[in-house]
């Protein structure tokens, strides 16, 4: 039951989720939403393999590195889209054509 | 048997969050569905014997991130924004039978691949399972011994982080013209 494929399966479906979420939603905030997901997926792999596989604990490293990548990558897009919310009054992507206005 | 439990309430809460994720029309309540998800993803952690990755996971993304994007959502038009509803409406281009091929060509390579990749993991023999032990005191040792670089690399990029967003962030007046 417990098995390395079914860890790969619940990881397939988180990215497959948060790839859809980055591709179907136009709003700047539910696309970050979706990179969460997609970086989930990442380190919930490592995690696993880290288990069934190698077991030395480098994957439970590079799954908090990963974290740790992901609460900074937030928190620079999350000023981003405030920034950009400021300066058109929308958070459509496709409203984001330009790099300086 | 507790494993068990917990395994399968964890991948339903997991999988289950991903999708209201992808298909709900309130992003307020998307974001409320992305926290079950990580939920999920911290009770998977436990039943690998990742503790402390479990614990770092709920107070990061629970405590952190969730609440960042809860932030975000409101600060920028909250649910009334019109682009807070479900995008996939409202693009053209889709819903003909162009589109339905491809998506149907690329399910196919897609389940190939997985196929694939799940048929090589259950190959792969599976060594004895870790014995139930803490593993912050062998996380902590390996952080300052084998990976200390990319410990003191990740301290310079959240200092950088913080920087960054409060710079970005902060309010310009147009008098300041910079």
């Amino acid at each position: 039951m417990i098995t390395l494929p079914s860890y790969l399966f619940i990881s397939f479906v988180l990215f497959i989720c948060g790839l859809v979420v980055m591709i179907a939603r136009k709003n700047i905030v539910a696309i970050m939403l979706g990179i969460e997901l997609i970086l989930n997926a990442a380190a919930l792999n490592f995690a696993a393999y880290t288990k069934f596989i190698n077991q030395n604990l480098d994957g439970h490293i590079i799954s908090l590195f990963i974290i740790v990548i992901a609460a900074a990558e937030a928190a620079v897009g999350l000023a981003i889209v405030i920034r950009f919310y400021q300066i058109k009054e929308s958070i459509h992507i496709d409203d984001a054509t330009q790099l300086q206005s | 048997m507790f494993d068990q439990i917990l395994f399968i309430l964890s991948a339903v809460i997991t999988m289950g969050g991903a999708l209201a994720v992808v298909f709900s029309n309130n992003l307020m309540h998307a974001c409320v569905y992305l926290l079950a998800s990580l939920f999920g993803v911290a009770g998977l952690y436990a039943t690998l014997n990742a503790d402390f990755l479990a614990a770092t996971q709920l107070v990061v993304y629970a405590g952190g991130v969730v609440i960042l994007m809860l932030f975000a959502i409101m600060l920028t038009g909250g649910v009334q924004s019109t682009v807070n509803k479900f995008g996939i409406v409202k693009v053209p281009g889709m819903g003909n039978a162009k589109t339905y091929s491809a998506a149907g060509l690329a399910a196919v390579v897609i389940s190939f691949v997985l196929f694939k990749i799940l048929k090589n993991a259950a190959a792969m023999p599976a060594k004895g399972q870790m014995a139930y032990e803490s593993t912050v005191e062998k996380l902590g040792g390996l952080l300052v011994s084998d990976h200390v670089l990319a410990f003191e690399l990740s301290s310079i990029l959240l200092l950088g982080a913080l920087v960054g967003a409060a710079v970005i962030a902060r309010p310009r007046h147009i008098k300041d013209d910079v």
